[in-house]
């Protein structure tokens, strides 16, 4: 489903990602763990088409499409959703607005009908509920006031409500305390199916007792350096990082 | 220019106001009108106008103007107060018979009045006094004014709407008693003709005790039009005056809003939205008079500007050695949406004692790259997203108004203005 392979990006003139090469096929969960710095949100923001981010070599093929030259919106026509690291705040402009353009947009590019305001309305109750978000929430500015845990719980709700077929979640599970992140974990699993693919870029193993991935990767300066099954997640929890980069260092 | 008269001979009055009108001609003959050199005339250049209406500027030129082109504000349920090229139209307008209201002009012909008088009295000392406001009280023949007696409610705004592409000096006076309530709605709108003109309109408020006035002044001149303002308020123990004053049309357009908490417990709330584009000039100066204890302010600013819009906002405000307890914030936005928009903007503060809580602000810049992206992530498109934000910026000055059919009246108006920012059915839905 999606097909990564030597891709290199540059920030403002600084490569940060060196190579990657990554497969992830329809329903699969990956989880990409690795230090600071060493890469993990800028892959997730790259795929997901920011501006500021300058690929410099290799490719990113998602259904068969060169999702490179997409804009960002026609990726999230395509399905490609981006749970943000830190969401930003829209003051005035109406969450649930935002969601009803964003999903008559993507329906209107896979030539579905748009859905009218009734249809939406009880579609996005029925998503709120999925990770306790409050009813006031929907008619409020885009994550205006909202808390840290508050605003990780809005990605995952407008995670539900676009119902995105490659979902990449930034550091979701940063900065939540325990009973947030079980909230936001049940919400991934049960947005969790055969045909979406699942990228959790993250910091912390804690996540990984949540949400089960089907492979882990280490992602350190740039490059994938190893990956596996949940047991490398708990290996890392144990070990760090180094003895990874070492095991990288000595392969060369 | 200051060696022409302005003649007063053939407007109505009695002696006592012909004798204000001479003191205002002698005044402007001292002063003439402002230079860039005046501080507070440093960005806006009046020689625009000048030098578009000639050198007997204050002179209205005879046109026709059709008031069928009067579009009335959907939804808006008031009483009807309507000038033509700056004089009242008794069968436009529907005057409300529960107070004391009447058009000056009518003031004027009925013989001696005294309160008409003290409108036509010049304070040369007032922030802000010009040559304009001297003009306007050397030829003002018309305008609205009433006195809104203790504890009246009035059951609706008064609509007061100004029409023409013509010059017209136009003077109002709106006095409310103690605890009085009232709506005041001034609309300015330009006539069907393609003329040019000058509005010179003062409006003088008072405010007793315990009164409340929301005025919304909406400037919405025709394109070539000149506009030249002036409000003054002042405001007695515990009074409160909003003011959303939303400015969108006009070449040139400067108002000096000045505010004066003369006593304990008073407070005002100035709301300020421009939407500019093309080479539109718009400039507010603003001035907050905090003279008394226990007074709050508020200020809230947003500029939008396209094209080669020209914005200037100056916001004043002075707390006086007696004002203790003052609590004071003032904000401003300013969005320019493209490389030759321009913004001068400066807050000002003067403070006299130390109990005092004042904050100020302002922001200058275009759209959030983040937020925009965000947007788009979810997949709304570029321009949509673009709308969306500018929208959001602008209407956080509008959610402050609480007349529902204004507001919606004002969205509508306003963003019809900006580039690919028609299609607003499903947000303002």
């Amino acid at each position: 489903m999606l097909k990564i392979e030597n891709l290199h990006a540059s920030v403002a003139g600084k490569e940060i990602l060196k190579g990657i090469n990554l497969t992830i096929g329809a329903g699969e969960v990956h989880a990409i763990m690795g230090p600071n710095g060493s890469g993990k949100s800028t892959l997730a923001n790259v795929i997901a088409g920011r501006d500021g981010y300058e690929v410099t070599a290799g490719s990113v093929t998602y259904h068969g499409k060169d999702l490179l030259a997409m804009k960002p919106e026609e990726r999230a026509w395509e399905g490609v959703f981006l749970a943000f690291q830190y969401p930003v705040e829209i003051p005035g402009v109406n969450n649930t607005y935002m969601l009803k353009a964003g999903v008559n947009a993507k329906r209107k590019h896979q030539g579905e009908q748009e859905l009218d305001a009734m249809e939406f309305m009880q579609m996005i109750r029925e998503k709120a509920k999925l990770v306790e978000l409050d009813q006031s929430f929907l008619s409020r500015g885009v994550n205006e006031g909202f808390s840290g845990g508050e605003k990780k719980r809005n990605e995952i709700f407008q995670m539900a409500v676009l119902e995105p077929s490659l979902a990449l979640l930034d550091e979701t599970d940063s900065g939540l305390d325990i009973d947030a992140l079980r909230v936001v974990a049940q919400g991934v699993n049960a947005l969790r199916n055969a045909e979406r693919s699942i990228v959790m870029v993250t910091h912390y193993q804690r996540l990984l007792d949540y949400i089960e991935p089907d492979f882990v990767h280490v992602l350190a300066d740039g490059k994938i350096l190893k990956s596996g099954d949940k047991h490398l997640a708990m290996e890392l929890e144990e070990r760090g990082y180094d003895w990874v980069k070492d095991e990288a260092a000595a392969a060369v | 220019m200051s060696d022409l008269t302005l003649d007063f001979s053939t407007l109505p009055g009695d002696a006592g106001v012909q004798a204000l009108r001479q003191q205002a001609v002698d005044t402007f003959t001292r002063t003439g009108l402002p230079g860039r050199r005046d501080e507070d005339w440093k960005y806006t250049d009046i020689s625009r106008i000048t030098g578009t209406l000639g050198e007997t500027w204050w002179l209205p030129m005879p046109t026709e103007i059709s008031v069928t082109e009067i579009s009335d504000i959907e939804g808006l349920d008031a009483y009807r107060i309507v000038f033509v090229a700056g004089v009242f139209q008794p069968e436009s307008s529907n005057l409300p018979d529960t107070i004391q209201l009447k058009p000056l002009s009518a003031l004027l012909t009925e013989g001696a009045d005294e309160p008409s008088h003290c409108l036509f009295k010049l304070d040369e000392s007032a922030p802000l006094f010009n040559g304009f406001l001297a003009t306007n009280s050397a030829l003002a023949s018309d305008g609205l004014c009433a006195c809104i007696g203790k504890n009246i409610k009035l059951d609706r705004p008064l609509y007061v709407v100004h029409v023409g592409n013509n010059t017209a000096h136009v003077l109002n006076g709106l006095m409310l008693g103690q605890g009085a309530e009232v709506t005041l709605i001034e609309h300015f709108v330009g006539g069907d003709s393609a003329g040019a003109g000058l509005s010179n309109i003062a409006t003088y408020l008072r405010l007793q005790d315990n009164a409340s006035l929301t005025h919304y002044r909406l400037q919405m001149e025709s394109a070539k039009q000149f506009h030249i303002g002036r409000v003054e308020v002042k405001q007695a123990r515990d009074s409160r005056y909003t003011l959303h004053a939303v400015e969108l049309g006009g070449s040139l357009s400067r108002t000096d809003i000045v505010v004066k908490l003369a006593e304990a417990g008073a407070s005002c709330d100035l709301n300020g939205l421009f939407v500019a584009s093309g080479r539109q000039h718009i400039d507010h100066h603003t001035r907050i008079d905090h003279a008394a204890p226990h007074c709050t302010s508020r200020e809230q600013y947003r500029t939008v500007l396209d094209g080669r819009a020209h914005g200037v906002f100056n916001g004043k405000i002075v707390v006086a050695e007696g004002a203790v307890k003052t609590d004071s914030a003032q904000s401003n936005g300013n969005l320019l949406l493209s490389k030759n928009a321009e913004i001068d903007t400066k807050p000002e503060l003067e403070i006299y004692n130390d109990d005092v809580k004042c904050a100020h602000g302002v922001t200058v810049g275009q759209l959030d790259e983040n937020q925009l992206f965000y947007l788009k992530s979810r997949g709304l498109s570029e321009t949509e997203a673009r709308q969306l934000l500018t929208f959001a910026f602008a209407d956080e000055i509008l959610t402050a108004m609480d007349n529902n059919a204004i507001r919606r009246f004002i969205e509508k108006a306003a963003f019809a203005k900006l580039p690919n920012m028609t299609d607003l059915d499903g947000l303002l839905g």
